[in-house]
């Protein structure tokens, strides 16, 4: 039978910031274990959070980017329960207040846009990391209180599809305003995934939690998975367990990791260490107000104003240092589909080949764009640009240096072209005979040639009517 | 050095065991307010190097990697750390029979108790071993063993202070406080301890002021409000009688002396809304000590066991009482009525003192019924007016964060007692003159109990 599913997800999410939510030491990515960390990290006895700014600020941006209702008054709450990964024996987090609350954001699927509900978002810090080997125990505690932070859906996703579009549309998102690496694969972005099924028109199911999904397509599988094992308990009469799940690769299957039996009680209260902050209205307007382009704004100019179509899209949205170097293109150019299609194909084949990241490259936009000018100019062949000029200007060469160092530059004067062509008639008879026997490929072989004696500087169509008019001639003889 | 070195003999040859750790001097080439002057620091003070214990076994082995602010800014002003004291366990109590190292002695006596929890510091002042000692202070830890130990004790108003470094015991009502042997001193010492610290969120921007040169023992025209449920609720005459005699002196200088009543219910309140925060707060704060990062680790077999044993054997009984009952008071169900109701009645008292500050200058009251107690005590009834008012009514300082200090006022069977005065918010300058006052009217200053 068909039951209504109901699904609701949380998100963690590390923010981009130098130093940690509440101390003064570095966050850190791949540094060697336990070096990114200082006596407040640990938890030493006497020490005392001191609230990272940053940290809040990409927390308002990320509320002002979903439309949450921003509390300008700061308070944090003690999460309390004993973790060997959780040094202060408490987590510093907003259970009360919560930064941000009552946002949405757009999604497509399929083609139909849907509102999902964000229920709030709030600031927090991360556990450090363990490892364990054998039966020993090792911790690192470089990711401990770097900040973080949770976004909570409303219930309002039906499908592992909407749930993987809703993901996908924040890491866009998240990833353009800049406020987090939004990495998946990495646990800089973690998602856990709570879901029911319910007969239409009857109460919500029993929830399952799925926890720790780590890539986008693992959320649809995920839930794809537990939406057949779900229906299948309900359909032989009986009842879904509330649990905790986890995801199998190798088996495409969610696994029990624990029963929920009555909740933790994690014993919340007010952190009296740090006294509520009052953000100013204008810090946080200003703030809001200098939020970049969302990727779904800059998705509708990329087709209104650009004719870009959905593919080329995409790849913007899933690469923003690639739109950007296009928006730079765009200020030297207008022929915005040949830049997009130069961009996508040879520019990013040249960067992975070559093993430069876009921020590293030296290609100057305007290079880019002068290149594709003068091959619609046909001033040198696309061959030639793809071939020896691109190499050039993605080390930061320019364009015209090195059209004219390496003499590339088409030659479209007939009397030029007439002199090599007859001159290569002459020393080719046979070609002559083959092209009057009804043999076109003569023309190709003759356009080698003319080509070998310009050292490729001809200009291909025009060489090529020429040669056509001079065989003619030579047959009618 | 000399005055540093003979005061490092002193504490060597300490009877009251004040001391839990001794620290070899070290020159400090820093001039300022306390150049040459050995100071010796409550043992929940870290100290980069130097073990701090907290008088808890579970940090029998702890030497911190940082020095609190306090300790940075007394290493500014010249001054020079000799030892650390002895204290109740992590602060959790009032009478110095907690410490893992033993009772601390009272010096006058040693048969009496130097009260706590900062009663190492306080008995090392009283014994003559240094003129300046560090103490925290949550309920009374500094003021009631000044008052037992016959010297000044004072609790700065809250965020006066930086608390970076100071083991917590109940963070919304812990204070870095302090000793000394008269009001002139413990005007200086604030101005060495005093200030912003951009680690500790609650520490005060507002300026501090040269006390030390602002101090004026003239109250002519203040307004003293007599804490009249504190004297309703006393019976020792004798206490009665110095406390009447000091009152009678600050009138003959001009002060207007008039009598304060609040709610009895609610002061009866005081005791069980403190013990209620702070071991609610306490339990949270005191989580990090699992034997996992530093301090003393017991054998596990994984994490879990290892945070399991090392709490369980490194913890006193009382200790892991508190624990349970602060734990009890944070629970979901429990917290509404129990955290939450201790804190709405803490919010009504602070208000009601608010209000009296408002029209008084200050509000005075003997610092306890009895001097200090003998180490092997009578029971004590406490649910008396006794003990629920006149020996808990300190607390208030704390509720408010208001700043109030302890001073000699007398003596019974050789024994020192003191008074309280607590003041406005920030309004040390005042306090520090009323002291200064009191001091004049009883002559009792630079006292220094005999040790034979």
């Amino acid at each position: 039978m068909n039951y209504e599913v109901v699904i609701g997800i949380e998100i963690h999410c590390e923010l981009k910031t130098k130093t940690k939510m509440f101390s003064g030491s570095p966050t850190s990515f791949n540094e060697p274990a336990n070096t990114c960390v200082n006596e407040i990290d640990l938890a030493f006895p006497g020490t005392l959070p001191t609230v990272n700014k940053e940290a809040v600020r990409k927390g308002i941006m990320a509320c002002a980017a979903f439309n949450l209702e921003i509390d300008t008054l700061l308070k944090f709450d003690r999460k309390n329960y004993y973790y060997s990964d959780l040094p202060k024996g408490f987590q510093i987090t907003q259970q009360f207040h919560p930064l941000g609350k009552n946002g949405y954001v757009d999604i497509e699927v399929d083609g139909n846009t849907k509102r999902i509900g964000i229920n709030r978002i709030h600031l927090e810090e991360d556990t450090a990391k363990q490892f364990h080997i054998d039966d020993e125990t090792l911790i690192d505690f470089n990711r401990a209180g770097t900040p973080l932070i949770e976004i909570v859906s409303d219930p309002d996703m039906s499908s592992g599809s909407e749930a993987s579009a809703y993901v996908e549309t924040l890491r866009q998102t998240l990833l353009y305003i800049g406020v987090s690496d939004v990495k998946m694969e990495e646990g800089s972005m973690r998602c856990d995934v709570n879901i029911s099924l319910n007969k239409p028109n009857e109460p919500y199911g029993t929830k399952v939690e799925i926890k720790n999904l780590n890539s986008i397509s693992n959320v649809a599988r995920a839930i794809d998975y537990e939406i057949k094992r779900q229906s299948e308990i309900l359909d032989k009469g009986e009842k879904v367990i509330s649990s905790t799940r986890r995801f199998d690769e190798s088996s495409r299957t969610t696994i029990e990791m624990r029963r929920k039996e009555g909740g933790v009680d994690y014993k919340f209260f007010p952190d009296p260490n740090i006294v509520p902050i009052r953000l100013s209205d204008d810090w946080v307007k200003e703030i809001v107000n200098s939020l970049p382009e969302l990727p779904s704004e800059r998705k509708k100019r990329y087709k209104n104003d650009y004719g870009l179509n959905d593919n080329e899209i995409n790849v913007y949205l899933g690469n923003r240092d690639l739109a950007e170097l296009f928006e730079e293109c765009m200020k030297y150019g207008d022929k915005a589909r040949s830049i997009s299609n130069w961009l996508i194909t040879d520019v990013l084949a040249w960067l992975s080949k070559n093993n430069v990241e876009i921020k590293n490259s030296e290609l100057k936009p305007k290079e880019l764009v002068r290149m594709i000018e003068l091959i619609e100019e046909k001033v040198i062949s696309s061959t030639q640009g793809k071939d020896i000029v691109l190499d050039g200007i993605m080390k930061g060469e320019l364009t015209e240096d090195i059209i004219n160092e390496k003499g590339l530059k088409q030659v479209s004067d007939e009397g030029m072209l007439l002199e090599v062509i007859n001159k290569v008639l002459d020393e080719q008879p046979q070609s002559i005979v083959d092209y009057a026997n009804g043999k076109d490929r003569a023309v190709k072989f003759l356009m080698g040639q003319v080509m070998k004696k310009t050292r490729g500087q001809a200009n291909p169509s025009l060489a090529n009517k020429l040669i056509v008019e001079e065989l003619a001639k030579r047959i009618n003889k | 050095m000399e005055k540093i070195y003979k005061a490092f003999e002193k504490a060597k040859n300490d009877k009251c065991n004040a001391i839990v750790t001794l620290v070899e001097p070290k020159e400090n080439l820093n001039k300022g307010k306390l150049s040459g002057e050995p100071i010796i620091l409550k043992d929940n003070i870290s100290t980069k190097g130097i073990r701090t214990t907290a008088s808890s076994k579970i940090l029998d082995n702890y030497y911190p990697i940082f020095d609190a602010t306090v300790v940075e800014k007394i290493k500014a002003e010249g001054g020079v750390i000799i030892g650390k004291a002895s204290m109740d366990e992590l602060a959790m109590g009032g009478t110095n029979l907690a410490a893992y190292t033993g009772p601390v002695l009272n010096p006058w006596d040693y048969k009496r108790m130097s009260g706590g929890s900062s009663g190492g510091s306080a008995a090392a002042v009283a014994s003559g071993i240094v003129s300046f000692a560090i103490g925290s202070d949550t309920g009374d830890s500094v003021r009631k063993p000044a008052s037992f130990c016959g010297i000044v004790g004072v609790k700065p108003t809250y965020g006066r202070i930086s608390r970076y470094g100071v083991v917590a015991y109940a963070s919304s009502l812990d204070h870095v406080g302090y000793f000394t042997r008269n009001v002139k001193d413990a005007s200086l010492m604030l101005e060495v301890l005093a200030g912003r610290d951009d680690k500790d969120m609650t520490s005060s921007f507002k300026e501090v002021k040269e006390y030390s040169k602002l101090l004026n023992s003239d109250v002519k025209g203040k307004k003293i409000a007599v804490f009249k449920n504190v004297i309703d609720s006393l019976d020792n005459e004798n206490t009665l009688n110095l406390f009447n005699d000091l009152l009678n002196k600050l009138k003959e200088k001009g002060a207007i002396i008039e009598e304060v009543s609040f709610d009895n219910d609610l002061m009866r309140t005081l005791f069980p809304v403190y013990f209620i925060i702070a071991n609610c707060e306490a339990t949270s704060n005191h989580s990090n000590l699992d034997g996992l990062r530093f301090g003393v680790s017991e054998d596990g077999d994984d994490t879990r066991e290892v945070v399991i044993n090392s709490r369980t054997k490194g913890f006193g009984s009382l200790i892991r009482k508190r624990f349970v009952i602060g734990s009890f008071g944070l629970h979901e169900e429990n917290q509404e009525k129990v955290f939450k109701k201790a804190q709405r009645i803490r919010r009504l008292i602070v208000e009601e003192v608010k209000k009296c500050l408002e029209e008084y200058d200050c509000l005075i009251a003997p610092a306890s019924n009895d001097i200090a107690p003998l180490l092997e005590g009578n029971k004590i009834d406490e649910l008396s007016d006794k003990y629920l008012i006149a020996e808990n009514h300190m607390v208030i300082g704390n509720f408010t964060g208001y700043p109030s200090m302890t001073v000699p006022m007398g003596f019974e069977k050789g024994c020192p007692i003191g008074v309280n005065i607590t003041c406005k918010a920030f309004d040390e300058e005042n306090m520090f003159n009323i002291g200064l006052a009191i001091e004049e009217s009883t002559g009792l200053k630079d006292l220094v109990a005999k040790v034979d």
